[in-house]
C-alpha cells in the first residue's frame, strides 16, 4: 500500500525523474523534501494500532545470535563447568523434536534421507526433577531442623513450584536457549529445561556441585519469606496444641494481655499463650479469635525456630569447605 | 518536575544476586559500526585495540560485532532481566568506548531511576508496627474509651 502510494505521489510531482527499471516496477530519484513521508507514516500509524504490536520474537531469530557461544558463556556465567554437549541436549525439549519432524515431513523429506538426530531432555528433566527434590528436602531439614514434616512438604512445593522456578530460570537466562514449540516458551517447559540443567551439572561436576548451585540460585528466594505464605495453616490453636503434646510441653492457655477500643470501629486485642506459668507467644488481632490464632502462629513460628528475628541462613560460598577444614583441624589436634 | 514526581524504584538486585554468587548480568553486547563512516572511527579504534581483551576478560558475556552501513554507531547491551540497553556511541574514542562497556558490565539492567533510599530492607520496622502499647507498662489495664466505668 505505502509502496504504491510512493509511486503514485513520484509519477504526479516529479513526472521527469522516473525510470522504468521493468513493466512494473519504478523507481524514482529526486533530492527534495521527502512530501510523501507524513503520509507514509501516518498509514503506519494506523496499521500498527489496527493489527496491534508484532507477536515476540525468539532472541535466535533475531540477528547477532551465535549459539555455541551463548551456552558457552552461560556456563561461565553460573560460575560451572558443564559438558557443552550434554547441555545442549539439556535444552532440547521433545516439543521441539515433535515440531522439526513435522516441518521435515511438510516439506516432503522422508525420514531416512534427513532423520533428526536430536536427543531431547526428557530423562535429564526426571533426574533433575529428582535430584532437586532430594537436595531441597535435605537442606530444608538441616536448615530448620525443628520444622515438622508437612512444614518441610510446604516449603519444598514452594520452592519447586512453577512460579519461583520459572522466575529464576528467566533470570539465569535460560529462556533464551531452550528449544520450545512455543514462544513465549510455556511455564512447563521452561520448568523441565531448568531440572534437564541441574541434571547435566550433576553429571558434569558432581552432586556437590550441583547442590551449591541449587543452594545459591532457589533456596536464597526464601529470603524474607513467611512460613505461613507457604504453608496455609487452617487451624493454627489446633496445631500449636498437637506440637505441645509432642513435645510433653503443658497445653497452652489463652489469656487477654490487652485491649484497647473494644466498643469501637478500630478495636484491638493482645493475646498471650502461656504454657507452664510462662509466655510462649503473644498476638495481636481486631477480635478475640484472630489475635489468638495469631498469637499461635507467632508461638509456632517460634517453635519451629522460623521467626523472623532468626539468625540470616548461611550462604557463603565456602560452607562446605570450611566445615571439612574444621574437621581435619579437630582430628589432627 | 520536582523529585517526586519522577519515577523511582526501590534499591534491589535480580534474583539476591551475591548472596551465595555474583553473577554478571551483561548477557551479550552488540556493537553496531559502519565500516567508513566518520562517526564510527573510534568504534572501530576500539574494535582494533580493546574488545578482544575485553571479550577474554568477560567470558560470561557474548560479544558481538556487526559492521553494516550506518551513520550513528551504538552498543546493544542485553542484560538477564530481559532489558535491553541502546548506548550512541556517535564521535567517542576508544577509550570512551572502552569505559562505556565496562559501564554497562557492571551495571544489573534495572531500570535506570531515581533510588528512593541508599538501603533497603523488606521488612522496615525493627521493633515491630506501633500500636497503642508501645512504652506502656505491662501493669496498666486495658485502654478504654474516655467516659466508660472500670470494672
Amino acid at each position: 500500500m505505502a509502496s504504491g502510494l510512493l509511486a503514485t505521489r513520484g509519477t504526479l510531482t516529479l513526472g521527469l525523474h522516473f525510470q522504468h527499471v521493468c513493466r512494473s516496477v519504478l523507481v524514482t530519484q529526486t533530492r527534495q523534501k521527502k512530501r510523501w513521508m507524513k503520509a507514509y507514516t501516518r498509514i503506519m500509524d494506523a496499521k500498527l494500532k489496527l493489527d496491534g504490536p508484532p507477536p515476540p520474537m525468539r532472541r535466535s531469530e533475531k540477528p547477532n545470535w551465535d549459539y555455541h557461544s551463548e551456552v558457552e558463556a552461560f556456563g561461565v556465567r553460573l560460575q560451572e563447568n558443564f559438558q557443552l554437549e550434554r547441555l545442549k541436549t539439556a535444552f532440547v525439549n521433545p516439543c521441539y523434536v515433535r515440531l522439526e519432524q513435522e516441518k521435515r515431513g511438510a516439506l516432503g523429506l522422508e525420514t531416512e534421507v534427513a532423520a533428526l538426530v536430536l536427543n531431547d531432555n526428557t530423562e535429564l528433566c526426571a533426574r533433575g526433577k529428582a535430584f532437586t527434590r532430594d537436595f531441597l528436602s535435605d537442606w530444608c531439614r538441616a536448615s530448620y531442623p525443628s520444622l515438622p514434616d508437612e512444614g518441610v512438604a510446604a516449603v519444598l512445593d514452594h520452592l519447586m513450584g512453577f512460579e519461583v522456578v520459572c522466575r529464576v530460570a528467566q533470570n539465569l537466562g535460560v529462556e533464551d536457549l531452550t528449544m520450545s514449540a512455543e514462544f513465549p516458551v510455556p511455564d512447563e517447559v521452561l520448568y523441565g529445561t531448568f531440572c534437564a540443567t541441574v541434571a547435566v551439572l550433576e553429571e558434569s561436576s558432581g552432586p556437590h556441585r550441583a547442590g551449591l548451585f541449587l543452594r545459591d540460585f532457589l533456596t536464597t528466594q526464601l529470603i524474607g519469606k513467611d512460613l505461613f505464605d507457604m504453608w496455609s495453616v487452617v487451624n493454627p490453636m489446633g496445631l500449636l496444641v498437637e506440637e505441645c503434646a509432642r513435645r510433653g510441653l503443658p497445653l497452652p492457655e489463652p489469656r487477654l494481655l490487652r485491649s484497647a477500643g473494644a466498643s469501637t470501629v478500630l478495636p484491638l486485642f493482645f493475646v498471650g499463650l502461656y504454657t507452664d506459668k510462662k509466655l510462649l507467644a503473644e498476638g495481636p488481632g481486631e477480635t478475640l479469635l484472630a489475635a489468638e490464632e495469631e498469637a499461635a502462629r507467632v508461638g509456632l513460628k517460634k517453635l519451629y525456630g522460623y521467626t523472623e528475628n532468626q539468625r540470616p541462613l548461611d550462604f557463603s560460598p565456602a560452607l562446605l569447605q570450611t566445615s571439612q577444614s574444621n574437621t581435619h583441624a579437630l582430628s589432627s589436634g | 518536575m520536582t523529585a517526586r514526581g519522577t519515577p523511582s524504584r526501590f534499591l534491589q538486585s535480580v534474583l539476591q544476586n551475591g548472596v551465595g554468587r555474583y553473577v554478571c548480568q551483561l548477557k551479550r553486547i552488540s556493537l553496531v559500526f559502519s565500516k567508513k563512516a566518520q562517526s564510527s572511527n573510534g568504534a572501530r579504534n576500539f574494535i582494533e585495540e580493546g574488545v578482544v581483551d575485553y571479550a577474554k576478560k568477560n567470558p560470561a558475556t557474548v560479544v558481538y560485532i556487526s559492521p553494516q552501513p550506518c551513520r550513528i554507531p551504538r552498543l546493544v547491551a542485553e542484560y538477564l532481566n530481559g532489558h535491553v540497553r541502546e548506548e550512541v556511541i556517535t564521535g567517542k574514542t576508544s577509550q570512551e568506548i572502552s569505559d562505556l562497556v565496562t559501564k554497562l558490565t557492571n551495571q544489573s539492567g534495572l531500570d535506570i531511576i531515581r533510588i528512593r533510599k541508599p538501603y533497603h530492607t523488606d521488612s522496615p520496622s525493627i521493633q515491630g508496627q506501633w500500636h497503642p502499647f508501645i512504652n506502656r507498662p505491662p501493669s496498666a489495664g486495658p485502654i478504654r474509651p474516655p467516659g466508660t466505668v472500670h470494672e
